[in-house]
């Protein structure tokens, strides 16, 4: 019996018979019906068809969520709709800074670079500066904080950031935007930076510009701000996951 | 009277759970390094304000004058 170039679908001979014929477009009538339906599984809606891994059979993608984009799954195997990785910024936590310490724990690995705000931190005690410590970390020498730009032959010597100068214990001006970047790499030492100004031990300000440095090669996973001396009476920290 | 202790607040930002409790010994421990450290660094750096100062001092120079000579 002759068959199709493509489909295989079976065709009469030249020397079929003329009463067979019937049968033979039946058969072949079938034949497509089957081959389009495989081609086209779809049964809802803006779904699309994908070549499975069985010739002339396709496999029905159900059309995706609003916002979604057309990807390959993980395992390279077939495509799939996923939500698009977007920039910016999350916001991950947002916390009253109050007694001695403050520690935000568990922060997830899912983002490029952290930003911590801090916002009207305000000290119990009069002439104390706000500390950040990483990893709750507090071996000596491990840290390190800079105030000038350029090359420094320097020596972690710290236990913890001042994120901000020495401040008051009333009337808080504090604002504190600090990064930290690529916080979840595991070879390397941690870099960040920071803007801060807050109210000095008299009614002027301290502006500072400062970049750290954490000599350890963890991803960060927590985070200590603290009063150097004395409790926290406000304020409050803001954590971003920045993409 | 006791002092009270100073207290510590743990904030999960996976679950969102928070802890708040006393600070305990090592905590304490450590809050008291950091205190004299950072008196320690302040120390340190008024000494070499100090010592900055008396080189001035003994060239006679202000230190306006001396910005401008460094600058």
């Amino acid at each position: 019996m002759a068959t199709t170039t493509n489909y295989g679908w079976t065709t009469p001979d030249d020397t079929s018979l003329v009463k067979d014929g019937a049968s033979a477009i039946r058969t072949l009538g079938t034949s497509i019906d089957t081959t389009t339906k495989n081609l086209n599984p779809q049964t809802t809606t803006g779904a699309i068809a994908y070549r499975s891994s069985t010739s002339n059979v396709n496999t029905s993608l159900a059309i995706g969520t609003a916002g979604q984009v057309l990807t390959v799954n993980s395992g390279a195997t077939a495509p799939e709709w996923a939500t698009p990785t977007t920039g910016g910024m999350t916001l991950i936590s947002t916390t009253t800074l109050s007694g001695a310490s403050v520690s935000l724990t568990s922060i997830p690995g899912t983002y490029n670079n952290l930003q911590i705000v801090v916002r009207l931190w305000l000290p119990a005690t009069t002439n104390t500066s706000l500390r950040l410590r990483l990893n709750s970390d507090s071996a000596a020498n491990r840290h390190i904080v800079n105030y000038a730009y350029g090359t420094l032959d320097f020596s972690y010597d710290a236990t913890s950031i001042p994120l901000t100068g020495n401040a008051r214990n009333s009337s808080s001006s504090t604002i504190v935007i600090a990064n930290i970047y690529d916080y979840k790499n595991t070879t390397t030492p941690k870099i960040g930076d920071l803007l801060a100004v807050n109210t000095e031990t008299t009614a002027n300000f301290t502006l500072n510009r400062e970049h750290f440095a954490y000599s350890q090669t963890g991803a960060i996973t927590s985070l200590d701000l603290f009063s150097l001396s004395g409790n926290m009476t406000s304020g409050d920290v803001l954590l971003y996951g920045v993409k | 009277m006791t002092k009270p202790k100073p207290e510590i607040k743990i904030v999960d930002v996976a679950t969102g759970e928070v802890i708040v409790r006393d600070a305990n010994a090592e905590e304490i421990s450590q809050m008291e390094l950091d205190a004299a450290n950072a008196a320690a660094a302040k120390t340190k750096a008024e000494a070499r304000e100090a010592q900055r100062q008396a080189i001035l001092d003994r060239l006679g120079l202000t230190e306006e004058e001396a910005k401008l000579l460094l600058g």
